[in-house]
């Protein structure tokens, strides 16, 4: 017998990942981004049922609210048509498509088999931890002093992301009109 | 959800009574915002309908209901039909989220023939702790029903409507989440509860250079901590809610309609409750974070559960309780109701920004502003509770 938080688990699992494949097969990427808001809210869910309220508000302003909205935003501001067109051709292309999708697709394989016979090595949470404010907190104090470096390393990188987009923006050829 | 029977089906109709709250608002807010702005215009209104005009809703709701429901020859039908559906959403959640009254706790009393009890019940659909994160979360999903209504009506009016309005909400978005920075460092906490508690009592305390200061005749209400942050939310909230003077998706004089251009019916019907529900979530939160929530400034809360229970109101412990957290309840609804009059009277007072102001307004100078605003809470609190 599932307990209701096992039911909610498997069925926002599942939801997550219908809308994660959606995101990825649906040709229209109008219907993408809107399968990708609906696998947004659904890992909030899960971070809900792991009773981490704060990072499930937090991933539904950011994520789902604002780096989605905008994504659909920009979308509609293209010309679709001729964009799937100039994405989906050149045997190149799709060469190195295939390519990259099967090295991420390896990299997930091999983790989730190394990692799926042992017993998961969770440090325990300290008991007040389920209070949200002092949760908070800890999630505050680790994040600017146990994983300071890594946190500041994530902020480089979509520095270099932001960058890189500027500069894709201005080359011409590709999805982009050679005028 | 609950521990027996009873409980679960409390807090059913609970949720449900919330969201009927808010559907139910709204026709009295469309009369009201008729009557005022004829009132600031010097008109009469809608006064023909039953008394004051108020059988004209009536009329109102049945002419919605029975319009022909049309859909456009190019549209996309999931999103056609979703987006009034996903206007009504985030509103609704949002509304469930914020506490409406005093807790109220019931003592153990028999029913039906058999024991039930002792309960706790909460004037609120759902109370996760953190409130406001949750609050911001899942009112920032309104973006969606406006942009699938412009996608999917394919219409060029509808779209850049649509386009307008996840500008518009992304960009004010952070000036409102920022201007609340200020406000949850000076109470220091996410919950709701917690930051009501802290506005409850009479004199107005707060330290200044390690000293306890008090005026004795004003409430402890956020605003006086943090004013600047509460003029910022106010306006950003008119923003993210659409209404003039930040209308721009649904400019009529360039737009049609804008986003809801190819609507009708009861469709449309449903995008306006969504734009109230956000007007409403927009002032619970102003009442709840600026103006002491549910509490009733001058008079303690004890005092209000004592005025019930003396004064003949209810006999049993049980109901006097369930009375006192609804009068605190009916308190909420008339601040609320206050700042939705405002909402209502800025609408026709003030006219529509053009759309490079909006941006300039939103980035260049509310967000500045909210920032310096939470820097300067922060140096407040740092220096006021250190001594000299």
């Amino acid at each position: 017998m599932l307990s209701s938080a096992d039911f909610l688990f498997y069925f926002l699992g599942l939801v997550s990942l219908v809308f994660g494949l959606g995101v990825v097969l649906f040709r229209n990427p109008i219907y993408s981004a809107l399968c990708l808001v609906i696998t947004m809210i659904s890992v909030a869910g899960i971070f809900g049922t792991l009773d981490a309220w704060f990072i499930a508000g937090v991933q539904l302003i950011v994520y789902a609210g604002a780096v989605t909205v905008l994504f659909v935003m920009v979308l509609m501001l293209f010309d679709l048509k001729h964009e799937m067109k100039t994405f989906s051709k050149g045997v190149i292309g799709n060469g190195v498509k295939l390519a990259a999708s099967g090295v991420l697709l390896g990299m997930l394989g091999t983790y989730i088999w190394a990692t799926y016979a042992t017993e998961p090595t969770f440090k325990p949470l300290p008991a007040a931890a389920t209070s949200s404010i002092k949760a908070t907190k800890d999630l505050a104090t680790s994040l600017f002093t146990t994983y300071i470096f890594s946190f500041e390393v994530i902020g480089i990188l979509l520095l270099v992301i932001a960058v890189g987009a500027v500069t894709l923006s201005r080359i011409t050829g590709g999805t982009h009109h050679a005028d | 959800m609950g521990k027996d029977v009873f409980e679960i089906v409390v807090n059913c109709v609970k949720m449900l009574l919330i969201f009927l709250v808010m559907v139910q608002l709204v026709p009295i807010l469309v009369w009201l915002e008729r009557r005022v702005s004829a009132f600031m215009q010097n008109r009469f209104g809608p006064n023909r309908v039953g008394p004051l005009g108020l059988i004209q809703l009536l009329a109102d709701a049945v002419k919605f209901l029975f319009k022909e429901p049309f859909f456009p020859e190019k549209g996309m039908a999931v999103m056609y039909y979703g987006a009034p559906i996903m206007a009504l959403i985030p509103g609704a959640l949002a509304l469930a989220a914020i506490p409406l009254g005093a807790p109220f706790h019931l003592e153990q009393f028999t029913w039906l023939g058999r024991e039930w009890g002792p309960y706790d019940f909460i004037m609120q659909g759902y109370d996760f702790g953190v409130g406001i994160v949750i609050v911001l979360g899942v009112s920032s999903l309104g973006a969606y029903s406006l942009l699938m209504a412009g996608w999917g009506s394919s219409n060029k009016y509808s779209l850049l409507g649509a386009l307008r309005a996840s500008a518009q909400m992304v960009s004010y978005e952070l000036a409102l989440g920022l201007s609340l920075v200020g406000i949850l460092m000076v109470f220091n906490t996410f919950s709701f509860y917690d930051i009501i508690a802290q506005q409850t009592g009479m004199p107005l305390t707060f330290n200044f250079f390690g000293k306890v200061h008090s005026i004795a005749w004003l409430p402890n209400w956020g605003i006086f901590f943090n004013p600047l942050g509460a003029l910022i939310f106010f306006c950003a909230s008119f923003a993210e809610t659409n209404r003039l003077p930040f209308d721009l998706p649904e400019a009529e004089g360039e737009l049609v309609a804008g986003f809801h251009t190819e609507y009708g019916g009861f469709a449309l019907l449903m995008f306006y409750i969504g734009e109230y529900g956000h007007m409403m979530v927009a002032s619970a939160l102003m009442a709840t974070f600026y103006f002491g929530g549910y509490t009733i400034p001058y008079v303690a809360n004890e005092s209000v559960a004592n005025w019930v229970s003396s004064g003949g109101l209810a006999t049993h412990p049980n109901w006097a309780a369930f009375l006192t957290s609804l009068i605190f309840f009916l308190v909420f609804l008339l601040k609320v109701f206050l700042f939705l009059l405002i909402y209502i009277w800025v609408r026709w007072t003030l006219p529509r920004f053009r759309y490079d102001q909006l941006m300039d307004l939103g980035w260049k100078t509310m967000l500045p502003w909210a920032l310096f605003n939470t820097v300067l809470t922060a140096v407040w609190l740092a220096f006021s509770h250190r001594p000299v």
